[in-house]
Parts: structure tokens; sequence; C-alpha cells
């Protein structure tokens, strides 16, 4: 019999071969995508085991926010209701995402300092854990997008393509953020703090709930240099028949490339120390 | 002399490892030290930081350690607490990259170095099988073939449809070890020797130990129980402060031992 499994593990010898590892930990976390989702679908699982309703908790709460803050943005801004709802409804789902992903993140590597430390297990496989755990959480909010785009008959004018292609950008630029978090936030253990801070104010700071206005001042430096900004811009305007800011993709798909450059750098200098940090 | 020496050359079909030169450093992040606000301060004062850069307190874990073995061998660890036996586990099961050196393993590597890895109490049995399997390195359709005899083996029955929690620590122990041992892997690596539960489980859970022994190319197994390591083992090596004695008979396991020390 063939053995083909074959290991070898050797000293640094410099920046390309760490770089050449790096690729090889990601090729086999692509390879190992089924045990990623199988470990995220458990924690979504046992996280709500015995619960009834289950994962459709947070999608219950959501949709009561949804309503409230609909209603009263709608009031305060004097905005039809029509208009607010929709807005607010997938401005929440979809920031849930965003921040969610990039909060657990920080935890991606600590949670699994047992398995790191045991196996050769490759460890992106942990940040796809977290990434896609909360896509299976986007799965049950679906309920509430797929409701305000019937019920506000959003489908006529959806671009749906467009939604989905921003989709895909929003979840790359996350992935890049959620390697980041969990690389520091293993090292330095306030990193979680800060970044749960950041996301608070970047909540306030980003059109989740309220109209952005005529872009002037400080609204235009305040959406211009919002990085969820334009990751809630890409998916939200397709999905209620808008045109996205023209700035919105360009920006997107930089930030990804720079911003998994920066991620992919860092993991590859860390890697080999990753697990001493746990 | 280098153990490599005296093995004969590996077959293309058989499974081996071969660790050269193998070091492996922990720098210690103490907790004081994991706070970015230590960090920063260090930053903040130039001399300190010069200190923090070239001062930094490693533990060297293992030194320049020299290991072959080949399909057949089954290696005993022995040496003190802390004297490198579970890092080196560790480092043959892919987890620590070395330092300096070089590992290089062929074969499917099996870790059997803590049967709680994975283990989810509030999942049930059935649950955790599943999930335990995952982590193993079993495909979904693989940890569905194996879930009969696992099962089986466990003699758990209808409480594999309960959570773990409800387990007595003897049954969490009986269904831990039926899952980590369901794998078939060349290279088997064990800290100390694994067999749980009571009597009656004890003696099939050896059975079926040796059996994996047998299957396997090569066991390495860290324990401070002498009588284990001449029962299973073939081959001994010591370990001191992280340094490695050369490898020898199991028949010379009471000389290595009345050596003051390795180095």
């Amino acid at each position: 019999m063939e053995i083909t499994e074959h290991m070898l593990r050797t000293g640094s010898r410099g920046f390309r071969d760490d770089l050449a590892r790096a690729v090889e930990d990601l090729r086999r976390s692509g390879q190992g995508l089924g045990l990623a989702w199988s470990l995220a679908w458990h924690d979504v699982v046992s996280r709500y085991r015995g619960s009834i309703l289950g994962p459709f908790w947070i999608t219950l709460s959501m949709a009561v926010m949804v309503l409230g803050i609909g209603f009263l943005y709608a009031e305060l801004q004097n905005i039809p209701l029509a208009t607010t709802l929709p807005f607010v409804a997938l401005g929440i789902v979809f920031w849930g995402l965003i921040s969610q992903t990039i909060i657990e993140g920080c935890e991606s590597f600590v949670q699994a300092s047992g398995m790191l430390s045991q196996t050769a297990l490759p460890m992106l496989t942990f940040v796809w854990r977290t990434v896609l755990r909360n896509l299976a959480a986007l799965l049950h909010h679906m309920v509430i997008v797929v409701a305000v785009i019937v019920g506000f008959g959003l489908w006529r004018t959806l671009n749906l393509p467009l939604a989905l292609a921003g989709l895909v950008l929003v979840l790359l630029n996350i992935s890049w953020m959620c390697l980041l978090t969990a690389i520091i936030s293993a090292r330095f253990r306030d990193i979680p703090q800060i970044v749960m801070s950041i996301m608070q104010f970047s909540m306030f700071m980003t059109p989740v709930f309220w109209q952005p206005g005529a872009r002037v001042g400080m609204m235009d430096a305040v959406l211009t240099w919002n990085p969820f900004f334009h990751m809630l811009d890409a998916i939200r305007a397709p999905l209620m028949g808008l045109a996205p800011e023209a700035s919105t993709f360009p920006v997107l798909i930089g930030m990804a490339l720079i911003g998994w450059a920066v991620a992919f750098g860092l993991f590859t200098v860390t890697r080999r120390r990753i697990v001493h940090y746990l | 002399m280098s153990p490599r020496a005296h093995s004969p050359p590996a077959r293309p079909d058989q499974a081996f490892i071969s660790v050269r030169g193998l070091t492996l450093r922990f720098p210690v992040y103490g907790y004081d030290a994991k706070s970015l606000k230590k960090h920063l301060a260090r930053v903040a004062v130039g001399g300190r930081l010069e200190q923090a850069r070239h001062g930094s307190t490693t533990v060297a874990a293992v030194t320049g350690l020299d290991l072959e073995l080949r399909a057949g061998d089954r290696l005993g660890l022995i040496g003190h607490n802390g004297s490198g036996k579970t890092t080196l586990l560790r480092a043959l099961s892919g987890a620590y990259e070395p330092d300096d050196g070089q590992i290089e393993v062929r074969g499917k590597i099996a870790p059997l170095l803590d049967l709680s890895l994975g283990i989810d109490p509030t999942a049930t049995g059935l649950e955790n099988i599943r999930l335990r399997g995952r982590i193993a390195g079993l495909s979904a359709r693989q940890v569905d073939d194996k879930m009969d005899e696992i099962a089986a083996f466990t003699g758990l029955g209808p409480f594999l449809a309960m959570p773990l929690k409800t387990y007595s620590s003897g049954m969490q122990a009986r269904l831990a070890f039926a899952v980590a041992t369901a794998v078939d892997a060349d290279v088997l690596l064990m800290d100390e020797w694994i067999a749980v539960g009571d009597a009656d489980f004890q003696k099939i859970a050896h059975q079926r130990l040796l059996g994996l022994v047998e299957r396997a190319g090569i066991l390495v197994l860290a324990s401070h129980d002498l009588d284990l390591i001449r029962l299973y083992c073939n081959k001994v090596m010591r370990m001191d402060a992280g340094v490695g004695s050369e490898v020898v008979s199991v028949k010379a396991l009471d000389e290595l031992l009345a050596r003051p020390s390795v180095r």
C-alpha cells in the first residue's frame, strides 16, 4: 500500500519559505472546508441546544428591532416608512454579519487552542469556521430579508447579481479582518475589547439605521472614509433597486486586495508562533 | 553516533519518522506581557525595548534532537516531568513548528495526546463521535461508515443519544477512547497509555490499542510507567531537559536509567 501522507517541517528558512508554507496552509484549509463547515454548524447547533426557536431567536429579536427602529427613524427623519423599513431591515441584517464576524474573529484561534496545539489541522480552517458560522446565521436572517423584499415590492427593482457580487466582496473583506483580529487577539488579550468598542462606535457612524443625507462636510467624510459604509452599500443598494455609490465597488476591491496582503503577510510572519501565543 | 547510521533505508511503502537537529524554543508570553498596555509601555521606554528584544525569556523545550524510526519501531519516551516528551510528541503531530532542524514523517499521523480533544459535553454521544471523527481527519462519509462500529465499541447503547454531560466520567472516557482509536494510522503518538474505564473495558481497550499499534507502522509512547514501556515498546529514548539520548533497545532500559544524565 502506497503511503501518500507526508509531513516535512523545518526551521524558518526565510520569508519566501514561510510564505510558501502559509499558502500551503491556505490550500489545505480550502480542501478541509467541509471540516470548517462541520465545526461552524456544530457551533450554531450547540449554541441554541434545547431552545425551541433555536437560531431564529436572533432573527426574531432582530425583526423586533427592525420594526421598532424602522418606525422610530421614519418618524424622526420624516421619511416614509416604505423607504425606511427596508433600509433599516437590510442594514441591521448585514451589519450583523459584518460586525459579528469581526468580533468573533478575535476568538477564532483562542478557542481552538486545544486543536491547534495537538493536531496539524490548517490554522485558517478556524478562520473559515468563524466566517461560515456567521454565514449560517445570515441564512436564518434571510427570513427578514425575503419578507422585506416581498412585503415592500423590492423584487420588482432589485439587482440580485450585483447584490451577490457585493456580498462576495464583503465576505472577502470581513475574512481578512477576521484573520487579522484572530492573530492579534491571540497575542494581546486586550484586542477583543478594543475591537468590540470599534464595532460599536462604527455602528453609529455608519448609516445602518439613519439615511445618509447630502454629502457635505462631516457627512461626506463619514461616508467616504468609512469602510463599513461601502460594505453595507454594496449589498443594500442593489437589493433596494438603487445604484451603489460609484466609489463603493472600487473601494471594496482595493480594500480586499490590500487587506488580504496585510493580513496574510502577518499570518506568514507569525504562523509558527501563533500556537505559542495561545 | 547518529542513530541513522544503523537504520536500514526506508521503503517507499512504509512509514518513517526522521528528526534531525530538532530544536523547539517557547517564547514565554507572561500573562502580564500579553496585555497591550505593557507592550506599549515597553515601547515607550527606549532602553527596555532593547532588553525586551534580546533578553526576552525563551524556554528551550527540545534541543538538538535526532530520531530515526522505521515501520515496526515502538518507541518509549521516558524522562522527568518537563523533559520535553509531550513537546516532542506535539512537534511530531505537526502542531509545533521546529525552530531549528527538521521533522519528516511519512504516513498518516494519529495523535492520541488528549482524549478530551474536541469533545463537547453539551452535545450527544453520536454528535461527539461525528465531530471528533471529523477533527481526526475522517470525511463525513468515513465517519458514517465507522459509526456502527464505534457505537458498538463504546457499549453505551441508548445513552449515545443523550448529551455527554449526563454520562459518568467513565462513560465519557469510553466514548472518547472509542472515537479517538477509530482511526487508521501509520504513526501513533500517545502521551501515556490511554486505556481507560473499568476493569472490563480496560481489557478490551488494551486489545483495541494493541490492534491499532499492530496496524500502525510506528508507535511513540511517552510514559512514566516503565512496565508499560517494557510491555509495548521495543525501543526507548530518554529525555533530559530537552536533550534526547540515543535510541536503544528496550532491553537496555535499566542501563539507560542508570546513567546520571544523557548529556
